[in-house]
């Protein structure tokens, strides 16, 4: 998230889109239903009527994996009023804070759903990106007036000029008056002083365009001028409650802690490593702000000190650090779970530690993946309990004798069983302490990790290889003294020259002098007033300190970065620091001792008209050139602008905005992975979850008050689809896909209605994913109808938007 | 006679069988729980055993206390002959409800409770209190058969010497509960149905009590004279005959009087279904009693009288059933009708009573008189 | 001084915690049950689930709505459980609950048919079995905590207080939104007023709430309850006189018929 949970209570408008907050995050309605007593709006935008739609003072229904048509549709009704009435709007934002008025690479060119060329592999050609950049890529040239046909604003309103309203409800399904009702709404939000909040879920990221359904949410935002404010952002809201934390320390293919680029083959030093990864501070000319700060020109000082935590003495300058000890990947590998199943399939993998996880149930077509198991030697299940994934090789139609996979169960400890921190939504990283001893034999992760690593050193201790140096130099050497607070200290990082933690990461060096395990964590260990040590996490100070009481509660643990609550704050404000809304202040600027009030403020400098030249400071310094991006840049695999392309597996064969049927770039797994038809499968299905259970439900199943709640799989769909074919609530049905089927009991309910899209009837059902085979409810699993395909920059699978069909069983 | 005699050890066997059948449903409340035997359930508490056993059970042994007050208080002589068998109904018929109870109640071991910790204002306090007193009354009225039977003559004179306050504490304790048995359902206007509910009900339930008592001793009489030889006189049955009509008459009165004032009485014809229900009680119940038993020439036939004694018996149980079971609401999402073993319960204790009926008229001196406690007439000084 | 909750059913989010806590801080055990083509489960309050959030889909005035309402005890401030039960097991607490003493009960089940809300709930499955009912979590209120739902609930649905204040409240959160809610308090008068009340966007047969009478219903009990003992002393009084008057006559007809016989044997 950008902003936090109880910031959501400052909005003026909040829109829930791709997300069933009330179900999945009922917390988060603590602070909506505040939000909509102070006499916020709620708008829920999702295929389905869920318990968060019944809360909301408007719904709009819209068929899965249409939310850029949606969102697009969103961008052109505000550009066009923005056009008519820009007093309703913050322009002083949207020209000095956004790159709407950066000029582009005039070879950049969109033609009927394509932003360049792409190669037999859906992949745009260097040559196709190289036109995503500005004219003038290290001092782009601007216009303030907004009209140049090459600046940002207006290709951006030419390209979102096809999605007007008939079109939008033509693609989406959702009726035009309830799609142009949201729009108004949420436009209000765009005036000084009024703030609109979204907030989103799988529903947005589940797609082969999730990456671009998010960046619209950018975009929309940033015209409204929702960045940096309280009661704005655009947030996230976490899958699991320690999914902020698991990816802040890179349990991702592509990431080393702190988001920092994973080496690749091509690295071949440290230096290498840096051109490619690090980027360049890029000065946009003719913004009343100068300097672009470009915080990740820091890289170095990053990476440098997480190779020293990680190999202290062992990682010199004379070395690199110890760079090359690190693992790097080939750019032309898939190492995601997608890439994982076709690996294990073609059999390239001997053997596979699934840690706290259960792809057997948890990943895009089941079938696959547990098939795929089979070639494994070895597979080690740590968990709680055992899973789907654990039991692989005796689940029901498959027979034991013919697998050879030698399977070894872990237990762990669950959540109140060990101490740690957690990182919500919000990026608050929260300490928890022990409660009860785990059950028999099971221990906390961190101390199974220990007794791997010091068998693993044991192991290599002779082995003078240059492998076994990873292994060797890595300092590990706690012993029975290991503990999550010894970890969350190096984890901030210490000054190797006196011993001290590192009071935050302005303070890291490139030189081998600092450590940090995670540069975003820098400052969350520190010492208290009278120089004892503090570890911040465990904070837990309700006052609400901040004068206008916009729930900061800077005293309760600690955030990252640097307990900053709202990033990109800078934009919360003028170009004189003062507050765009004088009653949500987030930071003011003291100009009489050049300080600022109120949130960790951005980056540092006084407000742009009252710093000097060379240091006004642009307020996105996460950012290359300071400003948000309306426009994206080559970073993106499928094009700087989210385009609405229909799923995989569509229940149109033609894409009525452009020639492009599919997201071009989008990942598609090699193995099983059959795809279905709209004439066999004309259905829509998407998969989700529920209050009462958990992800692959290997938890909530083995709970009795809950399985008593939720007893069984069951799927959703409209009275109007039950009665053709002849279903009644209750009933056992079968649902299929090009994939497999599955059992269910049917709910049959006014909350899913048929959609008009492209002037026939689309119907879509609902499927949680949340059955499997072991456990004590069983039940099969979702996912063993979803496809394995990925959206084209995370891989992350489609989940949302498949085809299926129903029969009574 | 001796024909006679060799019917009755048949229907002695299908009683006796029915009486084992019953207990199983008994056998199984106590190892497993209702759930097991009955289809009891959160939305319907309270189901065939308390209609029947006890709002049925106790209504029907009214005989008991209306007998003994034209008996002894009123002192009514031609129907000595059948205060015996009254009061020995009215003693089975609070056993049997105390037998039903036994199962019914959820933990009836604790049943002294109510002596402990009583609430005052429950009707149901009230009436556990005077069941149980009332048993003991009856029992203490009824011992002079066993007494005379085993020629024990000093439990005899005691007795005799507090017949009468027996006999009027049994009168005020029946008056009581016969009518707290309707208060109960004085706190229910939500699921009684409104043609059976009116804060007078306890009156009603009283007042329909006093007419089924007569009624119930015409009926029990016939029956064991018929099986046993021992016959009521024309006399005594054509007696009680005539004593009912006014009763009913008062409690017409009442009842439809009660409609009126609650401006409730259109119900008797838009209340559907119930309002169907509401008529044949009526007319079952009442209204046909009433015009046959104020019949002379009706009155003449001791076939007849039992027909109808039968009626006004069958029309109180349709009543009693009507306003707390059948008439009742039902909890939105349950449905109620009585298990196979409900019913065997409720039969079983029945047919125990009628096996315990028969033994009395074969063991003990039913049919005498029981002897007055006059002055002797002067001895002829002549 | 009598405590209350106020549930505004248009702050729950159907989320069931309520439902969860309240079998946490119980220590209930789960039942088996089934889908039967609804998320809501299970289908009853029943004795080892005291409380439940009801689902209701329903259209009003053209606009479709999922309506949540939590169900249990209603803890009325005239209870019919209190009155009718004959040990005094169910009693009301000063501080509002209704609270039940398994170590008086008998099992007699009055209760489950006195109360309006059809809220007292039985052990079938065992031969010894207990009512149970919500219990306000007086154990918890009697710590100075609040009900284990009311603690759980996220969104301030359920609000704990005074019952006076709660009520002020409730009319002045339909004041300030008279479009949102429905002009009426459940349970401020109902059967003579509730501890648990009611805010609904929808009418309240909607989701099952039967209008009721505002007259508690053991008004017409604990009336006629109060002609126990006048009747009693009466119809002894009442009998005795009967007997006396009626013996003396049997005495005096003695008499007659004696003199009359003896003066026949003497003639």
């Amino acid at each position: 998230m950008t902003n936090h949970w109880i910031d959501f209570r400052n909005a003026d408008v909040i829109l829930i889109m791709g997300s069933n907050a009330a179900e999945n995050h009922p917390i988060s309605f603590k602070w909506i239903t505040e939000a909509m007593e102070r006499g916020g709006t709620l708008i829920h935008v999702d295929p389905r009527f869920s318990r968060t739609s019944a809360k909301a003072d408007i719904y709009a229904p819209i068929r899965s994996g249409t939310d850029i048509a949606f969102i697009g549709g969103m961008i052109n009704y505000v550009i066009n009023d923005m056009e008519q009435n820009p007093n309703n709007y913050n322009m002083e934002y949207v020209k000095q804070y956004t790159n709407a008025a950066l000029i582009v690479n005039s070879g950049y060119k969109f033609t009927d759903g394509l932003f360049g060329e792409i190669d037999s592999k859906g992949k745009y050609t260097a040559a196709a990106k190289a036109t995503w950049k500005y004219a003038d890529t290290a001092k782009p040239a601007t216009d303030l007036t907004l009209k140049d046909p090459n600046c940002v604003f207006q290709l951006l309103k030419k390209h979102y000029s096809r999605y007007n309203a008939d079109t939008v409800s033509n693609v989406t399904g959702t009726p035009k008056d309830k799609f142009l009702e949201v729009c108004q709404i949420f436009a209000s939000t765009g005036k000084k002083g009024k703030a609109g909040t979204i907030l989103y879920a799988m529903g947005i990221t589940q797609h082969t365009y999730g990456t671009q359904n998010i960046r619209a949410f950018t975009i929309l935002q940033l015209l409204l001028g929702n960045i940096g404010i309280a009661g704005g952002g655009i947030n996230a809201l976490r899958g699991t409650s320690n999914v902020q934390g698991s990816t802040d320390f890179a349990l991702l293919a592509n990431y080393l802690p702190g988001y920092l680029a994973v080496p690749n083959i091509n690295d071949t030093n440290l230096d290498a490593y840096l051109t490619r990864a690090r980027p360049t501070a890029v000065y946009p000319q003719g913004l009343v702000a100068d300097n672009s700060v470009n915080w990740l020109g820091n890289y170095k000082k990053y990476l440098v000190s997480l190779l020293k935590s990680w190999y202290g003495d062992a990682a010199t300058a004379d070395n690199d650090f110890a760079f090359n000890y690190l693992p790097k990947v080939d750019p032309a590998v898939n190492y995601t779970h997608i890439g994982i199943i076709e690996a294990l399939a073609k059999g390239t993998i001997k053997g596979m530690w699934v840690w706290g996880q259960n792809p057997a149930s948890g990943g895009p077509d089941s079938n696959a993946a547990r098939t795929a198991f089979a070639n494994l030697e070895w597979l080690v299940s740590t968990d709680i309990w055992l899973n789907e994934t654990a039991e692989f090789w005796k689940r029901p139609g498959v027979d034991s004798t013919t697998i050879g996979t030698e399977v070894f169960v872990l237990p762990m400890a669950a959540s109140i069983e060990k101490e740690g921190s957690i990182a919500n939504s919000g990026r608050w990283a929260q300490w928890r302490y022990k409660a009860v001893d785990p059950p028999g034999e099971a221990m906390p992760d961190l101390e199974a990790m220990n007794l791997v690593m010091e068998k693993l050193k044991e192991l290599y201790k002779s082995d003078s290889s240059p492998q076994a140096k990873m292994v060797n130099e890595v300092v590990w050497n706690y012993g029975d003294s290991i503990s999550s607070d010894l970890m969350a200290k190096e984890i901030n990082g210490y000054d190797l020259t006196t011993g001290k933690l590192v009071a935050g990461f302005s303070n890291l060096k490139d030189d081998g002098t600092t450590s940090s395990g995670n540069w975003l964590y820098c400052n969350s260990y520190g010492y208290d007033s009278a120089g004892k040590e503090l570890n911040k996490l465990a904070r837990r100070d309700n006052v609400d300190a901040h004068p206008n009481k916009i729930g900061l509660y800077a005293n309760w643990a600690w955030c990252w970065p640097m307990n900053r609550r709202i990033i990109y704050n800078r934009a919360a404000v003028d170009l004189n620091g003062n507050p765009w809304d004088s009653e949500h202040p987030v930071v003011t600027f003291n100009p009489a001792n050049n300080t600022w009030i109120g949130d960790v403020i951005d980056g540092s400098g006084n407000a742009i008209n009252l710093a000097a030249a060379g240091a006004k400071n642009l307020p996105f310094i996460m950012v290359a050139e300071g400003v948000g991006r309306l426009m994206g840049g080559n970073t993106m695999a499928d094009g700087p602008f989210p385009e609405a392309y229909e799923p995989w597996e569509s229940p149109l064969d033609k894409n009525p905005i452009s020639g492009t049927q599919i997201d071009p770039s989008s990942v598609i797994g090699t193995f099983m992975n059959t795809r279905g038809t709209a004439a066999e499968f004309p259905i829509v299905g998407t998969t989700y979850r529920c209050t009462e259970h958990w992800q692959t439900g290997i938890m909530t199943r083995n709970l009795p008050w809950l399985v008593e709640m939720m007893p069984e799989m069951y799927v959703e769909m409209s009275e109007e689809l039950a009665a053709d074919k002849g279903i009644t609530g209750g009933d056992k049905v079968t649902i299929s896909s090009a994939r497999g089927e599955i059992s269910a009991i049917a709910i049959v309910t006014k909350r899913f209605k048929p959609l008009t899209v492209a002037g026939k009837t689309v119907h879509e059902i609902g499927i949680p994913w949340h059955w499997g085979y072991s456990g004590m409810s069983k039940g099969d699993s979702g996912n063993i109808l979803t496809p394995q395909v990925g959206d084209a920059n995370t891989s992350i699978p489609e989940y949302k938007a498949f085809l299926c069909n129903i029969r009574r069983a | 006679m001796m024909e006679k005699k060799r019917q009755l050890p048949i229907g002695l066997g299908i009683l006796s069988l029915l009486v084992i059948t019953g207990l199983i449903p008994a056998i199984i409340r106590y190892i497993s729980g209702f759930g097991a035997m009955s289809n009891l359930s959160d939305g319907r508490g309270l189901g065939m055993w308390i209609s029947f056993d006890l709002y049925c059970g106790v209504a029907l042994a009214a005989g008991g206390f209306t007998l003994a007050a034209i008996v002894y208080i009123f002192r009514i002589e031609k129907f000595h002959s059948v205060i015996r068998p009254a009061i020995l109904t009215a003693f089975l018929g609070y056993l049997l409800v105390i037998l039903a109870l036994l199962v019914d109640l959820g933990q009836p071991w604790f049943i002294w409770h109510i002596f402990v910790t009583p609430n005052i204002h429950s009707p149901l306090f009230e009436v556990g209190i005077c069941v149980v007193t009332y048993t003991i009354v009856l029992a203490l009225e009824f011992s002079p058969v066993l007494w005379e039977a085993l020629k024990w003559n000093v439990p005899l004179k005691i007795i005799r010497s507090i017949q009468i306050p027996l006999v009027i504490a049994g009168i005020c304790l029946s008056t009581l509960h016969q009518s707290s048995l309707g208060s109960m359902l004085l706190i229910d206007p939500v699921t009684v149905n409104q043609l059976w509910y009116t804060p007078i009900i306890p009156i009603l339930f009283y007042c329909s009590a006093i007419a089924v008592g007569p009624a119930m001793v015409m009926f029990e009489a016939t029956l064991t004279g018929n099986a046993l030889g021992h016959r009521q006189s024309h006399e005594v049955l054509e007696g009680l005959g005539k004593i009912i009509p006014w009763v009913l008459g008062i409690y017409l009165v009442l009842k439809l009087g009660d409609l009126i004032l609650r401006r409730d009485i259109g119900l008797i014809f838009t209340g559907y279904p119930m309002n169907i229900l509401w008529w044949v009680e009526m007319i079952i119940g009442v209204v046909l009693p009433i015009i046959l038993f104020s019949n002379k020439s009706f009155r003449k036939s001791d076939g007849r009288l039992f027909l109808g004694a039968l009626c006004v018996v069958v029309g109180l149980m349709l009543n009693r059933f009507n306003i707390s079971i059948i008439g009742m609401q039902m909890r939105a999402g349950y449905t109620y009708f009585p298990r196979w073993s409900e019913i065997a319960l409720s039969v079983g204790l029945f047919s125990w009573g009628i096996l315990v009926i028969w033994l009395a008229n074969k063991l003990l001196p039913m049919s005498e008189h029981p002897v007055q406690h006059v002055e002797a007439p002067p001895e002829p000084t002549e | 001084m009598s405590k209350g909750v106020l549930y505004d059913a248009t702050k729950c989010i159907g989320c069931r915690g309520c439902q969860t806590a309240c079998k946490q801080w119980n220590q209930m055990p789960s039942t088996e049950t089934k889908n039967t083509g609804s998320i809501e489960n299970p289908p009853q309050l029943s004795s080892t689930n005291l409380t439940k959030i009801r689902f209701t889909e329903t259209e009003q005035n053209g606009k479709f709505q999922w309506v949540f309402t939590k169900l249990q005890c209603m803890h009325c401030q005239h209870p019919a459980c209190v009155t009718a039960c004959p040990v005094s097991a169910l009693q009301k607490q000063e501080a509002g609950a209704v609270t039940y003493d398994d170590s008086r009960c008998f099992g007699c089940r009055y209760c489950m048919v006195a109360c309006p809300f059809g809220i007292p709930c039985f052990q079938w499955d065992t031969p010894t079995p207990w009512i149970r009912k919500c219990t306000f979590c007086f154990d918890r209120q009697s710590g100075g905590l609040k009900p284990a739902c009311v603690t759980t609930c996220p969104t301030g649905a359920l609000k704990f207080g005074e019952r006076d204040d709660l009520i002020a409240e409730a009319h002045s959160r339909i004041a300030a939104a008279p479009d949102k809610y429905v002009n009426h308090l459940y349970g401020e008068n109902e059967v003579g007023g509730t501890s648990w009340m009611y805010l609904s966007s929808v009418p309240f047969e909607t989701f099952g709430f039967k209008t009721l009478q505002e007259e508690p219903v053991t008004e017409n009990v604990e009336r006629a309850m109060g002609y126990v003992l006048p009747v009693l002393g009466g119809m002894a009084v009442l009998m005795t006189g009967i007997w006396w008057i009626t013996k003396r006559r049997d005495e005096n007809k003695a008499k007659a018929e004696n003199k009359d016989e003896g003066k026949a044997v003497t003639k």
